[in-house]
């Protein structure tokens, strides 16, 4: 009896260790599915030249291909409530000068439309969150989707522009692996390129073509220079927090109305901003931690730099 | 919308969370040892008795001795008045101002990391008693007697420097907001408040005494003083001598209140800790609660963080008492109010672990200013370059976020044995039958297990 009262906490002990153990696993990121389903996802990130009120833009696409389908599907934050808007999947990578480059096309000589592109139109909620997603019958070629950008519908006119697509389903093309998001739509024969909002890079994809000069390691960041942005001395959307690996280059922007001095903690750097100006930052990740980014004048936090190990 | 920014006005840097693997790790391995050590468990107290040793006569009179008590003393004098000075005539910016690192940094966490290894340093650089030893010498010259005292009541103990502690802490976390941002505590704050603490002491001291109101009531002594009870190296009868590192411990809890100081030791840090990652969103909630009542930005951040750091001694305090409760359950067990005090000491590592894993890397980079500019030009104003320093700054990249993790995790690992260690030790006096001592420390192990791994949560909650 002696024994068996040390013997069975031990046991506890070990089953509980192995059992907490085993969730240390649990982190896996975007990667590819099993079961002969392809997955790869993608962090939307806000594009440069957004319409103002989307700095807290966040979420995620996802392309998934399985037997010989595509879907798309895209899980949004920071929209403005009640909105309409329209994905669509690109070509591209987030990071050329125009986020996500064309539209995926199944046929490249094919309509700019649904089915030989694959569209999608939804509605945020109360509360600016928005879900949507588009399957199509064809197969996306693996690395042929840059990311996914998404903009806001124009008018209310999208949906009967493609064909009544309300919220989710609805069978459209699949195509390169860009989701991007962006506001007041255009039909690729229109002119001028539409205000997009947001951009998701997939992983995995063809990363816009390889658009010279991108760096790779940002790719995770969309290869999208992130942009903070000040109103009345305020990081509009709140404080944004910027991830970096130890060892890539940081790069981020601060458009600011009102003129300080914007500081990062810990690397010590300051740049003055003007009233209406931007400001670039471009330092290499040496110190791992997490710092404030603030407007030294008005001791006021506008963003949170996170370096990884 | 609310917002916390960084509490720590002077860290320009903040730790990552612990990985979630490391976590597992590290909470696995707290298992583990724990039912090993009650498996393998002595069976004779080992730390009851100091082992104390005389150290050289001539090293204990060198060090013992007047000249050199004095000189600490000055020493300790200087820089409270350097402190001061540099608060109320030296920069706003805290983290350019010495008074801030050097109250709250260097001594403030520098005490008990060197007490804890090498016994009470900070007796002979105690400013407050130099002062009060010299004004009793004074008095004893001039009068021709010893200063008559008020006797101590006994039984408020170290209550005085367990509420004091707690103070010390709030003004030094939750104090200093404005406008609803955490702000941390500005210089001259920190100097006035020093000032009124310098005042009150002395005061206290006339009343009760010097040696009596440092042993119960003075904040600084009785704190640093109790993680000096687990270092090697401890005065007797006026002599220097070694120690068997953790046993002066064992007689430290005997002063009522005792319990509650190391409580708050590990409940401030625990706030301190939780008010950036685990408790954030409760504290936003609670604070916009209050703020939609109509009550000011400033005092609503306070409010909310009193409430939290009180819920934090609140709930440190009952899973003390759920382990003392459990042992008085064990056949043979003394009574309750035996118990709580006779196990407040094994608690001391564990209020060390915890500090040691919240601002391990804080005080590493903070020495570093310490050291260079902050020496060199102590108000901050660029006015002076004392020593050649003033241009120095910290370099962040001497810690890499790896180290920083398995010092944390390590250090509450070390805390949890060292607890555990002493709590078995304890039970071997209470209960003479060894399977009876063993059967209490079931119920200290979960005491300890829950400790060191919420202390491990605490890490491991993201900052974001």
């Amino acid at each position: 009896m002696r024994h068996v009262s040390k013997v069975v906490p031990a046991l506890l002990a070990l089953i509980a260790g192995a059992g907490l153990a085993s969730c240390g696993d649990g982190g896996s990121s975007g990667g590819y599915g099993g079961e002969g389903a392809d997955v790869v996802s993608g962090q939307f990130e806000r594009v440069a030249g957004a319409p103002s009120g989307y700095a807290a833009v966040t979420g995620e696409a996802t392309v998934e291909r399985a037997d010989g389908r595509t879907t798309v599907s895209l899980d949004l934050r920071g929209l403005a409530p009640d909105g309409d808007y329209v994905a669509h999947l690109h070509s591209g990578g987030c990071g050329e000068a125009d986020p996500g480059g064309p539209h995926f096309k199944f046929d490249p000589e094919g309509s700019g439309e649904p089915s030989n592109e694959i569209h999608l139109a939804f509605s945020a909620n109360g509360q600016g969150a928005g879900t949507a997603s588009a399957s199509s019958n064809r197969e996306v070629p693996g690395g042929a989707a840059g990311s996914v950008v998404v903009h806001e519908a124009e008018g209310g006119d999208e949906a009967g522009g493609h064909g009544g697509s309300g919220h989710s389903s609805a069978g459209y093309g699949a195509g390169g692996e860009t989701v991007l998001v962006h506001s007041g739509h255009q039909h690729e024969d229109e002119p001028g390129p539409p205000a997009k909002i947001a951009c998701a890079q997939l992983e995995g994809g063809a990363g816009g073509g390889g658009a010279p000069g991108d760096n790779p390691e940002s790719a995770s960041m969309g290869g999208q220079v992130p942009t903070v942005v000040v109103r009345d001395g305020e990081p509009v959307g709140g404080i944004e927090e910027l991830e970096y690996d130890a060892g890539e280059q940081i790069r981020f922007e601060v458009s600011s109305d009102v003129a300080d001095e914007v500081h990062v903690h810990g690397y010590d750097l300051s740049e003055d901003v003007t009233a209406g100006g931007t400001v670039s930052f471009d330092f290499p990740a040496e110190i791992e931690g997490i710092f404030e980014i603030e407007l030294e004048a008005r001791g006021t936090q506008i963003a949170e730099l996170r370096v990884n190990p | 919308m609310s917002m916390l920014p960084f509490a720590h006005a002077l860290a320009a840097r903040q730790d990552l969370p612990v990985p979630a693997w490391l976590f597992a790790w590290g909470a696995s391995i707290v298992l583990i040892v724990s039912f090993f050590a009650l498996a393998a468990g002595w069976r004779k107290p080992r730390f009851e008795d100091a082992h104390w040793r005389p150290l050289g006569a001539g090293l204990s009179r060198l060090l013992l001795g007047r000249p050199v008590q004095a000189l600490c003393g000055a020493i300790g004098v200087f820089l409270l008045g350097v402190a001061v000075y540099a608060g109320l005539r030296g920069t706003e910016a805290p983290d350019r101002n010495f008074a801030l690192t050097f109250l709250f940094v260097t001594a403030w966490l520098g005490f008990p990391v060197f007490s804890a290894l090498l016994g009470d340093v900070f007796r002979p650089f105690n400013p407050w008693r130099a002062v009060g030893r010299l004004a009793g010498a004074g008095f004893r010259a001039i009068a021709g007697q010893r200063p008559a005292h008020l006797a101590y009541p006994r039984a408020l103990g170290r209550w005085p420097a367990a509420i004091g502690l707690l103070a010390v802490v709030w003004l030094e976390v939750v104090y200093g907001s404005s406008g609803g941002v955490a702000v941390g505590l500005d210089p001259e704050t920190a100097a006035t408040a020093a000032l009124f603490y310098s005042a009150y002491t002395l005061a206290m001291m006339a009343l009760f005494g010097v040696e009596e109101w440092c042993e119960r009531g003075e904040i600084f002594s009785v704190y640093f003083g109790m993680f000096g009870q687990l270092g090697w190296f401890g005065a007797e009868d006026g002599r220097l001598g070694r120690r068997r590192p953790l046993s002066a411990a064992t007689r430290w809890a005997t002063l009522p209140g005792s319990a509650a100081v190391v409580i708050a030791s590990i409940a401030t840090t625990s706030f301190d800790g939780a008010s950036e990652g685990a408790f954030k969103g409760a504290i936003e909630s609670c604070f916009d609660w209050f703020v939609d009542r109509g009550i000011g930005l400033t005092a609503s951040l306070r409010l909310t963080d009193t409430i939290f750091m009180a819920l934090c001694f609140a709930g440190v305090a009952l899973v003390y008492m759920l382990g003392v409760r459990g042992m008085r359950t064990v056949r043979g067990a003394p009574s309750l109010q035996t118990l709580r005090a006779g196990f407040a000491h094994t608690l001391i590592p564990i209020a060390l672990a915890y500090l040691v894993a919240h601002y391990f890397s804080l005080f590493v980079f903070q020495e570093q200013a310490q050291f260079t500019y902050l020496l060199s030009d102590p108000l901050g104003t660029a006015s002076t370059d004392l020593f050649g320093t003033a241009s120095g700054g910290i370099d962040f990249t001497i810690l890499s976020a790896n180290a920083i993790w398995y010092v944390q995790v390590g250090a509450l690992l070390a805390g949890h044995v060292l607890a555990l260690t002493l709590a078995h030790d304890r039970a071997l006096v209470y209960w003479p039958n060894y399977r009876d001592a063993s059967r209490s420390q079931y119920w200290m192990l979960a005491v300890m297990v829950a400790f060191t791994c919420f202390g491990l949560y605490l890490l491991s909650v993201s900052n974001g």
